[in-house]
Parts: C-alpha cells; sequence; structure tokens
C-alpha cells in the first residue's frame, strides 16, 4: 500500500448504520487527510462514537466502508488494525490489573518485545503521570486516570493513527496540557489523530481539520478555517446543526 | 417526617414492581414468590421448633437462641448482600439541609415499615412458644422477648447500613458482598448435613461451649429470658430482657452519628494494591501473546472477588459434600470429590466473555489477537482448576479405600477438565451474558450455569462412562480400564475441536459478542 501523503489516514464511505428504526450513521463520506489533526463535533445521539466503533471494528457496519491508510477495516482487518491506537469512550480495561501490567499485556499481545513494552510502559506511565500509583489496581483508579492509561494503550504500538472518543472528559487541566502536547508531538511527527469532543474551544485549539456531524449525517468537513467561516467555532456550530439555544423563557422566580 | 419517608419508599417499590410488570419480567416476579414461600417455611419451621419439647433441661432455649441468631444475622448481613437501601438511598439526602438527628430517627421510623418484619414476627414468636411450655407468665416473657428481638433486628440492620454502607456503594464493597452471598449460599447448601450434626450436639447437651455460646450472644437474650422465666429465675430473665433494651438504647444512640458520618464520607473504595513489585521477577510465562493472555487470566483468577468466590464455592462444596457424610462413616463419595470440584468449577465459569464485559474491546482493536484470547482463557482455567481437581481425585480417592473406584475416577476426571476447559471457551463466545444493570450476575447467566452443571459433565465423560458401565456389567477389568485412555483422548478431542470453533466465532462475530456482552451495561 501507499504510504504517501495522498492515501487518506482514514476514509469513509457510504457508512451506514441502524439500531431498530432509528438510524444513527446515515451514508456517512468523510475523508481524514494524513498527518491531520482532526476534530469531530456533534450534539449528544450525533453519531460521533458510532461512527468511531466502526472504523476501529468494534461495531459492524449495514453498508459503506471504512479504510485506514486505504487498508478496508472489515475486509482486511488485521493490516488495519495493526496501524491504528484506540480510546473508546466508557470501556473496560482488565481492571484488577495494574497500569504497567495493563501496558504490559498489551504490548505482548502485540506480539512486541518484552524489553520494548516494559521501557515505552516506564515513559508512558511517568510522561502520563501514572507512576505515582505504580501498585493500584485500574478498578482503583479515577476517571480521569482510566482516561490516561487507555490513552498510554493507544500509543505504546505507536500506531500511524490514533482514534480518540471524547479523550479529554474527565481529565484534570494539568493532565490535559499533558495530553495535548503529547498529541500535538504525534501530529508535528507525522501521526494522524482523529477525536471527537463537546468541547469547541478545543477543537478549535488542536485540529487543522474539523468536521460536524449531526443526526447521523456529515454536515460539514474540511479545514478548521473553512468550516468556522470566520467566526467561533462554537457559534458557527450552533448555526451548521441548525440548533436553538434554550435558556431565556420562564424561571421568573430563579434568584428574584 | 418518616411518613414522608415510608411514603417515598412505597412510591419507589410500586414503580419498580410496575416497571418490572410492564418489561413482562414474570421470572422476577416468580423469583420473587418463591422466595418469599421459601421464608414463609423457614420462618414457620422456626416457630415450630420453639414447640418441640426436648429431654434435656435447656435443650429448646438453645435451638431457639440459634435459630435467633440466625434471623438476626440475615438482618444485619441482609444490606451486605443487597446493597445499600435500593429504596431509600442516602444519597438521595446528602444535599438536604435537615438536621442529621431528625433524619435518622425519620430514617429509623422509615425502617420499621418493612414486610420482612411479618416473617421475623413469625419465626421470633418462637419465643412465645417456647415460653408456652412452662406456663403462662414465661409465655409473657416470651412476647416481651419477641417484640424486642423485632425492634433489634430493624435497628441493628439500619445501623449495619451506616457502618457498612461506604464500602458496600463502592466497586471494591460489592465484591465484599458478593463474597458474603457466596458463603451464605455455600453455608446453606451444606446446610442438610450440617443442620442435624449441630441440633443433635445442642439438644443432646454434647457440646455445654457451643450452647454456652449461642446464649450468650445477643441472639439469645430473649431465648435466654423465656427460659429464666419457665424456672421463675426472675432475675436472670430481667437481666437478659434489660439487656436486650440497652443494647436496642446503644444501637439507636450510634446511629445518628454513624449516619452524619455516612452522608459526609466519600463512597470511593480504599486503595488495593495490584502488582506490588516495582522490578518484576523474572518471566515465568513465554513473551508472547499466548503467555499474556494467559498472565493476564491468572491474575484476575488471583484478585477478582468474584472469580476468586466461584472458585472458593467450587472447591467447599466439592470437597465438604463429599467430606461430611465421611465423618459418619459414609466414604463413597469421597473418590468423586475432585470431580464435583471441577464440575462446579467448569459451570461457573462458562460466561468467559459476558463476565469480562466491555473489555473485550483491547481484544477486538488488537490485530490477531483472536487466537491466543481464547487459547490464553482456556490454559489458565485448566492451570487453575486441573491440578487441583487432580490433587483432591488422587488423595481423596485414596484415602477413601474405595479401590474398586480408580478406574472410575482416573478416566472421568481427565475427560471432565480438558474436555471442559475448551467446552467453556466454546460456551463462552456462543452465549454471552452480559452483567445486570446492578452489576450482578443476570438471570440468563444463573440458568446457563445451572444447566452447564449437568451438561458439562454429560458430554465429557459419557464414552467412558459407558465403557467403566459396561466393564462393571460384565465384570471386565480390561474394559474398565479401557475408560481411561479413552477418556482422556475424547477430552482431548473435544478441547482441540471446541477451541477451535471458538476462536473461529470470536474471529468472524468479535462486534457482536461485543455487543451482547455490554448489552445490560447502562
Amino acid at each position: 500500500m501507499d504510504n504517501g501523503d495522498n492515501v487518506p489516514a482514514l476514509e469513509f464511505a457510504g457508512l451506514v448504520k441502524r439500531f431498530g428504526d432509528n438510524v444513527a450513521v446515515d451514508h456517512v463520506d468523510l475523508t481524514v487527510p494524513a498527518g491531520s489533526f482532526f476534530g469531530l463535533v456533534g450534539p449528544n445521539g450525533a453519531g460521533k462514537t458510532t461512527s468511531l466503533s466502526m472504523a476501529v471494528g468494534l461495531l459492524r457496519p449495514d453498508g459503506g466502508t471504512v479504510r485506514i491508510f486505504g487498508r478496508d477495516v472489515w475486509a482486511d482487518p488485521v493490516a488495519a488494525k495493526a496501524l491504528i491506537g484506540v480510546l473508546p469512550d466508557g470501556m473496560a480495561l482488565p481492571d484488577r490489573l495494574s497500569g504497567r501490567e495493563v501496558l504490559l499485556y498489551l504490548g505482548l499481545l502485540r506480539g512486541m518485545p518484552r524489553e520494548v513494552v516494559a521501557e515505552r510502559a516506564d515513559e508512558l506511565l511517568q510522561v502520563l503521570e501514572l507512576d505515582g500509583a505504580e501498585g493500584t489496581a485500574v478498578v482503583d483508579y479515577s476517571t480521569g486516570m482510566r482516561k490516561k492509561i487507555t490513552l498510554a494503550t493507544a500509543l505504546l504500538h505507536n500506531p500511524r493513527l490514533l482514534l480518540l472518543d471524547e479523550p479529554f472528559e474527565a481529565v484534570d487541566p494539568v493532565s490535559a496540557a499533558t495530553v495535548r502536547t503529547i498529541l500535538r508531538r504525534f501530529v508535528a511527527r507525522g501521526g494522524s489523530v482523529i477525536f471527537s469532543s463537546h468541547v469547541m474551544a478545543l477543537v478549535e485549539r488542536l485540529c487543522d481539520h474539523v468536521a460536524v456531524i449531526a443526526k447521523g449525517t456529515v454536515v460539514a468537513s474540511g479545514p478548521l478555517d473553512e468550516v468556522r467561516g470566520g467566526q467561533p467555532l462554537e457559534d458557527a456550530f450552533v448555526d451548521i446543526v441548525g440548533a436553538r439555544t434554550g435558556g431565556a423563557e420562564g424561571l421568573t422566580w430563579l434568584a428574584s | 417526617m418518616a411518613g414522608v419517608l415510608i411514603e417515598m419508599r412505597g412510591a419507589i417499590l410500586r414503580r419498580s414492581v410496575s416497571y418490572h410488570g410492564a418489561s413482562g419480567s414474570r421470572g422476577r416476579l416468580i423469583g420473587g414468590l418463591l422466595l418469599a414461600l421459601f421464608v414463609t417455611l423457614l420462618a414457620v419451621g422456626t416457630l415450630l421448633a420453639g414447640l418441640v419439647h426436648y429431654h434435656y433441661p435447656g435443650a429448646g432455649a438453645a435451638v431457639v437462641a440459634t435459630l435467633s441468631f440466625g434471623w438476626l444475622l440475615g438482618w444485619v448481613t441482609g444490606p451486605l448482600l443487597t446493597g445499600d437501601d435500593a429504596t431509600l438511598r442516602m444519597d438521595y439526602f446528602k444535599l438536604l439541609p435537615i438536621p442529621a438527628r431528625k433524619l435518622a430517627f425519620a430514617m429509623l421510623g422509615a425502617a420499621f415499615a418493612n414486610i420482612s418484619l411479618v416473617f421475623s414476627l413469625i419465626a421470633f414468636a418462637a419465643l412465645i412458644a417456647l415460653g408456652a411450655q412452662s406456663g403462662a407468665a414465661a409465655a409473657l416473657t416470651g412476647v416481651a422477648a419477641t417484640l424486642l428481638n423485632l425492634v433489634l433486628a430493624v435497628v441493628a440492620s439500619t445501623v449495619s447500613i451506616a457502618v457498612f454502607g461506604p464500602a458496600i456503594s463502592s466497586r471494591r464493597g460489592r465484591d465484599f458482598g458478593t463474597f458474603v452471598l457466596a458463603l451464605v449460599i455455600t453455608l446453606l447448601s451444606l446446610a442438610s448435613g450440617l443442620v442435624p450434626f449441630v441440633a443433635k450436639r445442642l439438644t443432646g447437651g454434647h457440646s455445654p461451649a457451643l450452647t454456652a455460646v449461642v446464649k450468650i450472644l445477643p441472639s439469645g437474650w430473649g431465648a435466654v429470658a423465656v427460659d429464666a422465666a419457665g424456672r421463675s429465675d426472675w432475675g436472670l430473665a430481667g437481666l437478659a430482657l434489660g439487656g436486650l433494651v440497652v443494647l436496642i438504647g446503644v444501637l439507636v444512640l450510634a446511629w445518628p452519628p454513624l449516619l452524619t458520618r455516612r452522608l459526609t464520607m466519600s463512597t470511593r473504595g480504599g486503595g488495593g494494591r495490584a502488582g506490588h513489585a516495582r522490578r518484576e521477577r523474572e518471566p515465568i510465562l513465554p513473551s508472547t501473546p499466548l503467555g499474556a493472555v494467559i498472565g493476564k487470566e491468572l491474575r484476575m483468577y488471583s484478585r477478582s472477588v468474584l472469580r476468586s468466590v466461584m472458585l472458593m464455592i467450587a472447591f467447599l462444596v466439592g470437597v465438604l459434600a463429599a467430606v461430611i457424610p465421611a465423618f459418619s462413616g459414609k466414604t463413597t463419595g469421597l473418590p468423586f470429590a475432585g470431580l464435583l470440584f471441577t464440575v462446579i468449577a467448569a459451570a461457573c465459569f462458562t460466561n468467559f466473555y459476558g463476565d469480562d464485559g466491555t473489555s473485550l474491546w483491547l481484544t477486538l482493536v488488537t490485530p490477531g489477537a483472536a487466537r491466543p484470547d481464547v487459547r490464553g482463557r482456556v490454559w489458565a482455567w485448566f492451570l487453575v482448576t486441573g491440578p487441583a481437581g487432580f490433587l483432591l481425585t488422587v488423595v481423596l480417592t485414596a484415602a477413601s479405600g474405595q479401590t474398586w473406584s480408580w478406574p472410575w475416577v482416573l478416566a472421568a476426571e481427565p475427560a471432565l477438565v480438558i474436555g471442559a476447559a475448551g467446552l467453556l471457551a466454546l460456551i463462552g463466545v456462543r452465549s454471552v451474558n452480559g452483567p445486570a444493570p446492578d452489576g450482578g450476575p443476570a438471570p440468563a447467566r444463573v440458568l446457563k450455569t445451572h444447566l452447564a452443571l449437568v451438561a458439562l459433565p454429560i458430554v465429557t465423560v459419557a464414552p467412558a462412562a459407558a465403557l467403566l458401565a459396561a466393564g462393571t456389567a460384565t465384570h471386565d477389568v480390561a474394559l474398565r480400564w479401557l475408560a481411561v485412555p479413552v477418556g482422556l483422548a475424547w477430552g482431548g478431542y473435544l478441547c482441540w475441536r471446541s477451541v477451535r470453533l471458538a476462536q473461529q466465532r470470536l474471529e468472524s462475530q468479535g462486534p457482536e459478542i461485543f455487543a451482547r456482552a455490554r448489552a445490560s451495561v447502562s
């Protein structure tokens, strides 16, 4: 396969997923250019997590294809999955293991040499400030710590594309800054990142590309400046998804 | 305020009943009715025990004291088993500007609006029955003791929520609850062997120490009072009843401060340790994907309370069911303890993927991980249960002196443990039961375990058993011993075939298995 820049890191073509009568993802076409820092934004229930799940092999699509650097995730899963690191939202880990043991388990499961895994695990735990919780089982981690150890599992095998579902949720500001720096370095060295988020300011700060998903379809996609059209992303987002911001009516008794 | 809380509890109960009714959960309703029937039988049984007359003086009081201990234990450990009171969760009241004392007494009052009191009233009425054997005064003392026991039950139960509540609201605390529940179920299942044994010692006056213990515990004070009243020992009767009143008073006074502590503390579990050593030891397992899965699984077996408890149940039931009859000289069962242990240990682990919940995502996003994952789980289960089952079988068969059983157990145990190891993987991918919304095992998972208890030994041991039966019927020793290699070969074939099928299914149906494993996870 081509390793050149013209092969997209991730490509959805006509992706469809239905749950009963509800069409969660409705013919989504989306291209994440290689080397981009790509933000996926949308209201709750828009289909972000469903799309990302289909991209990493956790949810079988009802139609369409997903390619990772040209490899079809569902036709050639081994080749495609070797290229990605995944941080899903709210999924369990083998929670009686310590952070280091989780990393060692996953590294060996991927066929990496023990010494390499041990060395990288050391560094990841240190950089993500999890080395203080050396003997703590993941079951006793806070939500933020779980995010960080899951991010470490995504980075461990040095993937080419990171797919991150809400990576900053519940992460404290200092750790969030660390994670941002790691991700920026990853992209600067040629890696690609796609992440979903509710926080527009964050997407604006980090991403060079952005896609807006609403009701299972991509309503806008492209370079950040193009999508926001000269206004803050938050305003652009509300315009694009056609949402009405409430809160101005009723409640006259409040703080009166 | 107690009235408001009782109303609230009633509303929540009605809602949950109509919810379950709407979702068509008849199984839950039938389960509830069966439980009610079971508890009624227990209560009536306790009451009847109060009517029995024993020749040995004081035996009746010892029996009633023991049974009261059982009921009070149920009240105190109940919250541990079911978690925090699901209807009036303390968390609801954390932010309300209500003085702790007022809230505490209101909650205590609301705790008396509990249907379980009816059953306990029937059971504790055994004290009245016991007293009636010695006359009206003792019967009246029995009435007072019954009422005091009921109050003690409710107060002690409420206080135990405050003491254990923080622990049982955390993930690790639920482990503790699981542990206690497993212990209770195991003891109940062995009760048929133990109860006659204990009863005989109590009623025959063989064990003064046991009798003294059940009477000295607060649960025995009511029985002591009734017994003393029967002998017109009014001093002791008054002391025992007064003791109950004082104990209740102490618990009531301790309750508000305990509630305050409960409402203001965090419910996060304490720091459990894992992987103590900073520098790891020289690895024993190979540094391969298969070695990684076996290592992870072995750690989960030793650290997950759910898994340890299932192994403990298998071991206790397997061993005690064979050993208890041996006390009375019946050693026929001893050679089969290892088999029983292995069957239970297998049936408990028929839900590999469902029990792990959403952590299957790691296997699915890792290329080529399905094969080592299935094989590693099978190996780990075999390493945990195989040697233990084999050792139990050999040691207890040798100890029993039942030499006829050697070909039976040596044919059956390897066939069972090797065959089941593979079948577990296949059942684990074919039938995936996610956890119930409260984190406990789903009813379908429990049903599957029961079916597996019957099906696994039949499937794995059938060919060897046929040869053993034929060999026994025809008095053919060679035919009986032929069952050993045949059992081994059949177990080996089952394992190889099932592992292959399981692996193919995980590779081709991974996302569907994942969807089912997370189905009930909210």
